[in-house]
């Protein structure tokens, strides 16, 4: 918690010129890690684990990335509008691959079995 | 944890504008989550 308020002061107000919106939770023995496998054991630490949770606390999307590498956050902002579509719409509407909002979306069928190819549009 | 399943819940100590206080998940029905692990403050990524 200490060194969320002194990195947020002595770094992150330097990177951004926006205040740190969201609480920063403590987590040094990795008890909430552990709860999501993101705990590694041997570094004891938490790697880079993204989920998305529903209203209903359903966890929609997960996403791990090792300690190095980062993560996008516009494939995250895409994730999140993929699960809200298709939870808005109790899943009558479903996001294809690469969809971005506005692209097209399928509906689920029996007709539609095997004849996606009828409606896609490249 | 598993995709589709009730997302695990904890309360936790957090840092907020400023101040210290706690972040519990149950807090947060009926708002969507994004849930944003990382290894440490000061590490490069």
């Amino acid at each position: 918690m200490f060194v969320h308020k002194v990195w947020e002061e002595q770094e992150l107000s330097k990177i951004s010129n926006i205040k740190m919106p969201f609480p920063m939770i403590s987590d040094l023995n990795g008890a909430i890690g552990k709860k999501y496998n993101v705990y590694d054991e041997t570094l004891k630490l938490n790697l880079r684990g993204t989920f998305i949770i529903d209203p209903e606390g359903i966890v929609q999307a997960a996403e791990i990335m090792s300690a190095g590498a980062g993560r996008s956050l516009s494939e995250i902002i895409r994730k999140i509008q993929a699960v809200q579509h298709v939870k808005c719409t109790n899943g009558k509407e479903v996001t294809p691959v690469n969809w971005e909002p506005g692209k097209q979306v399928l509906k689920p069928s029996p007709e539609l079995a095997g004849n996606v190819w009828t409606v896609w549009k490249k | 944890m598993k995709v589709q399943d009730k997302a695990p819940l904890f309360a936790a100590n957090a840092y907020l504008n400023g101040s210290f206080t706690t972040v519990n998940l149950a807090d947060y029905k009926g708002k969507w989550v994004v849930l944003f692990f990382y290894p440490g403050d000061f590490t490069f990524v």
